[in-house]
């Protein structure tokens, strides 16, 4: 852990931004009902448990037509 | 008061040509503001420029931690000898991640580009208004690369300055043309995507003619004189130019197939989507 300490200012806005994309893509799962394949429960397990490629795969093939 | 945002051609013909001009910009503007607002409100601004953005942090970091995560999680007493990484491995990590990882993000999400319109039926109303088709894939595709174009120099200037500020660079030669390249390959893609755009009616199709096209480069590339010209070296021996391995004159010729198959690919695309049925 201290070897890492000196890069904690590096992977600051990585951990920011990877954290962004899969909030994003939660509330996004939340606020809608509709799927194209899957369900919301599938849904929120895939976009908070695959880090990056998860929210990707639900707004790519996941996200309902509105 | 006249207002003529997609004039039938019928109308535009007696018009004087800077008219023409100025009606035919009008419609290539609205076309791409319409863009510009789907790719918004479709998530694939933000996938595009987040996921981007993440690769030019990790490829630094990862050259730079990995060592240290397998020192950690070796067992006590087991040695293992690993080179300190250098700003190469840096590099290398992009050259890893962008040709695989990052062109397929770019190609997955620009895959339902014509498929998705075709569809919906969404064309069908402005081409009827008088929307020249070619506006519509020339549009669609300076629109792509300029979200390619974007993301990629974005991701490029992170890793450029993570890696700056982790190691010194001087070792590292030609690290703007290496990147430019790969830039150029993307671009290709987007070429080749657009044309099996107009080709099929899927986008699972378009995956398909876009995916076999690279697979039909890479056995090209088994031919010794195709190899010379072959555009996948501009996606695949990037690293051979930071090390010196490789000059810059074996990358004309990639270079020239490279915009002879963009041009061919855009071309082709408005031909046949003129003669396509929507």
């Amino acid at each position: 852990m201290k070897e890492i300490m000196p890069y904690i200012p590096f992977l600051i806005p990585y951990l920011i931004l990877e954290f962004g994309l899969a909030i994003t893509a939660l509330i996004h799962v939340i606020k809608h009902s509709e799927f194209r394949f899957g369900n919301k429960a599938l849904w929120i397990i895939i976009v908070l448990f695959f880090q990056i490629l998860g929210p990707i795969c639900y707004f790519v093939f996941g996200k309902g037509e509105e | 008061m006249k207002k003529q945002v997609f004039c039938p051609s019928t109308v535009i013909s007696p018009l004087q040509a800077g008219e023409t001009m100025r009606v035919k910009m009008r419609g290539f503007a609205a076309f791409t503001k319409k863009e510009l607002l789907e790719s918004v409100r479709t998530y694939k601004l933000f996938i595009l420029l987040a996921v981007f953005l993440l690769f030019g942090m990790m490829n630094p970091l990862f050259a730079k931690l990995m060592p240290k995560i397998v020192e950690a999680a070796l067992p006590k007493g087991m040695e293992m000898s690993l080179a300190e990484p250098t700003a190469i491995d840096s590099w290398s990590q992009f050259y890893k991640n962008i040709p695989q990882m990052g062109l397929l993000v770019l190609v997955i999400l620009f895959s339902p580009m014509l498929s998705g319109e075709f569809s919906k039926g969404t064309l069908i109303n402005i081409l009827t208004k008088g929307l020249p088709r070619k506006t519509v894939i020339v549009s669609k595709y300076l629109f792509s690369s300029l979200l390619w174009s974007a993301s990629y120099w974005l991701c490029y200037g992170i890793t450029f300055l993570y890696t700056s500020l982790l190691w010194t660079q001087e070792s590292v030669s030609h690290i703007f043309p290496a990147a430019l390249f790969l830039w150029a390959f993307g671009l290709l893609l987007l070429a080749v995507l657009i044309f099996a755009g107009v080709l099929c009616k899927s986008s699972y199709g378009c995956l398909l003619f876009t995916g076999g096209f690279v697979a039909v480069l890479f056995l090209l590339d088994l031919i010794p004189k195709v190899k010379k010209i072959n555009p996948i070296k501009l996606a695949s021996d990037n690293l051979m130019l930071l090390t010196n391995e490789s000059v810059l004159s074996d990358w004309t010729w990639p270079m020239v197939s490279c915009f002879c198959i963009i041009m061919a690919g855009i071309w082709g695309g408005v031909i046949l989507f003129n003669k396509r049925q929507i």
